[in-house]
């Protein structure tokens, strides 16, 4: 499962409980290549390729968050695509199709009874859209960061200092913590009345995670040879959210650099109490 | 040793609070900045410095192999050649394992004190010649195991077994002092329990107890060799290597000025890794028994599913390393039982709920972290609780009854369960009860602890 698929998942799972299904009982399809037979229980899939076969019906709605879903089928309730990729052949009968991103073709022969949909960005070009949501995020944490190196200078110091002088441990913490967060997280979400619970903690974990890596352009700043220190910062994070995001892109080594930055960020965040204490891994004799 | 190791100054351990991340010290970013948080191992290297190198590929290779042995043939090949192949009952086969079970502790109790006693826990010669006795019995016990005809004969073979156990034990575990400096025993522990399940995770695919005897026997027997000549044949390497333990012996929390490892804090750790033990083996042995679980992780037809549970060992075992060196052990354990409480909560919800569907990887996946951190903190804890006077005695306490009465008690336990038809949800909601305690306990008595420091601190 991604990272990327867990707001998905729990929006997907924030609609089932307003649609009204009956929401003890979802099927969550995040892997593999699957035929559905008919089922009771609402659909939600994931990074998956799910066909609903001709000869099947579905009296419960379906949730396409990323992945492949080829419908052929008849499906009685409400189907929604939030992202992934959509396909609905001749002979297939849907109740509403709702569509609020992702990439769908329905065949012209096709009965959907409503279509409804909430195009939030369509027709725009997709790397321009890419483009400017980094500069956006480069922008914010950097502005974060100027003024927290204004009012907060002591804190974002010590979060640094604690990814420079430790960074195993500060990325072993992270990892750790990320790891369990996200189970935990899901986890929670799949029970439905923690589902607010969880949008929080996925919240927290965004600023932590955003504090970390606003620490190490700090830390990136202050190489720069730049005189006034909030600006400074303000350019070490954009020119490290900007690397990030370039770095992402080679394979492998990319993806092992920035989840290292992004890990060893959220672990000092935690092991400094948010940069209000030095952290000073336990003595040991040599 | 070069002079720059002899001479800097001991960083002496502080007591300090469990509750603390860590306290801030001035001498302590000094330290830092001076050796970097960096394993002895690379100062090692770089000066080439090969007899301790020797000492720590030793005791790698020793505790990967004989944990491995354990995880397969102990735990996997006895249950498979008393039922499958000898046809026993299935009660019979785990009254024997309970046997093994109590044999391998009396022997290792009896061993660790007679250790201690004669003073044998610090003679790295006489341990190698324990061993080597023991490798050749579990060479000749490995040999014998296809040709095993009667329930009768499996009984002497499992008693023979369960005492080579039991020596081995407290004799491999203390090693630890002899060739594994404080700095560096996270990581020294972390790569056997990181590497044992890795292998064991790959291989045997399938249990068949000739092809696996005869490998392991081809594989045993230079190494049954090597040792008899370390231990029998005078050698600078063994006399050198011996000499290390005045240096790298007394274990981490018994350090002068502050000994945190009083005969109290021991019985804590013997008791906090017992119900680490018995919670894993009461949920684990009946989560073994579901083949809906079993096939879709660690019996997976599919290798790609078996790869991702090995390098989740070898993760989880890193990670445990890390954080045993850069924190107190109280931390550790505190995950410990938290993974384990969050593994047992993933495995009911999922039964409660779906259970027809394909279990996400995510459940032996948290299981595993919890297995690689428990494991990686047994081998370190025991060694680092003692100084070269109890290493023998405690090590010998502690994996025996953590390790091997707990796994005792929790196989009757879930045996009687299982005869008793309780259904699986039940069972592991008892287990889940208890995991939740203890996840509620520990920090409690984290704090308690802090409190009744703090109440002694005060002027009277």
């Amino acid at each position: 499962m991604t990272l990327e698929l867990l707001p998905m998942l729990l929006l997907s799972l924030l609609l089932l409980t307003s649609d009204g299904a009956d929401a003890g009982v979802a099927r969550l399809v995040l892997s593999g290549d699957h035929r559905l037979d008919a089922t009771d229980e609402a659909v939600i899939v994931g990074d998956a390729t799910v066909t609903i076969p001709a000869d099947t019906e579905i009296p419960a709605p379906v949730y396409v968050i990323g992945g492949t879903t080829r419908i052929d089928g008849t499906v009685r309730a409400r189907v929604t695509q939030i992202a992934g990729t959509l396909t609905v052949g001749g002979d297939a009968r849907i109740a509403e199709l709702r569509h609020i991103g992702g990439t769908y073709t329905i065949h012209p022969d096709a009965e959907v009874a409503r279509r409804t949909s909430v195009d939030l960005a369509t027709g725009t070009d997709t790397r321009l859209r890419s483009v400017v949501a980094l500069a956006l995020v480069a922008g914010l944490l950097a502005a974060v960061g100027a003024r927290l190196e204004h009012t907060r200078r002591r804190n974002l110091d010590t979060i640094a200092r604690a990814v420079a002088r430790h960074p195993v441990v500060t990325a072993t913490v992270g990892a750790l913590l990320t790891i369990t967060a996200l189970s935990l997280l899901v986890f929670m979400a799949f029970t439905l009345v923690l589902i607010p619970v969880s949008i929080l903690g996925l919240l927290v974990g965004v600023i932590v995670a955003a504090l970390g890596v606003v620490a190490w352009g700090h830390r990136l700043g202050q190489l720069l040879p730049l005189q006034r220190p909030h600006v400074a910062t303000a350019a070490g994070v954009a020119s490290l959210v900007v690397a990030l995001q370039l770095l992402g892109a080679v394979p492998i080594v990319g993806d092992a650099v920035v989840g290292f930055i992004a890990l060893s960020g959220v672990g000092a965040v935690v092991v400094t109490y948010l940069g209000f204490t030095d952290f000073h891994p336990a003595p040991l004799p040599d | 040793m070069t002079a720059r190791h002899a001479h800097q100054p001991v960083d002496r351990p502080v007591r300090q609070s469990v509750l603390a991340v860590g306290s801030p010290r001035a001498t302590d970013a000094a330290t830092a900045a001076r050796t970097g948080g960096r394993l002895r191992l690379v100062d090692l290297i770089a000066d080439r410095e090969w007899v301790p190198i020797a000492g720590y590929a030793f005791y790698v290779a020793l505790l990967t192999a004989g944990y491995y042995y354990n995880l397969t043939f102990v735990q996997l090949g006895l249950i498979d050649l008393g039922s499958n192949r000898l046809g026993m009952t299935r009660s019979s086969v785990s009254l024997v394992m309970a046997v093994l079970a109590l044999v391998a502790l009396a022997v290792s109790v009896a061993g660790g004190v007679a250790m201690d006693r004669r003073g044998w826990s610090r003679d790295l010669r006489v341990k190698l010649r324990g061993l080597t006795a023991v490798a050749a019995v579990q060479l000749a016990l490995t040999v014998l195991a296809p040709l095993l005809r009667t329930p009768e004969g499996f009984v002497v073979w499992v008693v023979a077994c369960a005492a080579t156990i039991g020596v081995g034990m407290p004799v491999t575990f203390s090693f630890m002092a002899d060739l594994i400096p404080v700095r560096d025993r996270g990581f020294a522990a972390a790569v056997p329990a990181g590497l044992a399940f890795f292998v064991a995770a790959l291989y045997p695919q399938q249990w068949r107890v000739e092809e696996f005897s005869a490998v392991m026997a081809v594989v045993m027997a230079p190494a049954v060799v090597v040792l008899a000549v370390l231990a029998f044949r005078p050698s600078q390497l063994v006399d050198r290597l011996a000499g290390q333990q005045a240096q790298f012996g007394p274990g981490r929390y018994t350090r002068p000025p502050a000994s945190t490892a009083s005969t109290a804090v021991f019985a804590l750790a013997v008791a906090a890794m017992f119900a680490v033990f018995f919670i894993d083996s009461l949920g684990f042995l009946r989560i073994i028994d579901t083949p809906a679980y079993i096939s879709t992780s660690w019996q997976s037809p599919d290798l790609g599913v078996r790869i991702f549970i090995a390098v989740a060992h070898v993760v989880g075992a890193a990670m445990a390393g890390v954080l045993y060196t850069a924190f107190d052990w109280r931390w550790l354990l505190v995950w410990v039982f938290g993974l384990f409480a969050f593994t047992h909560l993933l495995y009911t919800f999922h039964l409660r709920t779906a259970a027809d569907a394909v279990p996400p990887l995510v459940l032996p996946g948290v299981y595993v972290l919890a297995v690689a951190f428990y494991t990686t903190l047994n081998f370190a804890l025991w060694p680092d609780l003692s100084t070269s006077r109890t290493i023998g005695t405690r090590c010998a306490v502690g994996v025996g009854v953590a390790g091997w009465l707990a796994s005792f008690l929790s196989t009757s336990v879930a045996l009687a369960s299982d005869a008793a038809d309780v259904p699986l949800l039940t069972h592991l909601r008892y287990v889940d009860a208890l995991a939740l305690l203890l996840v509620a306990a520990v920090p409690l008595a984290l704090y308690a602890a802090r409190v009744r420091a703090l109440a002694r601190q005060e002027p009277s």
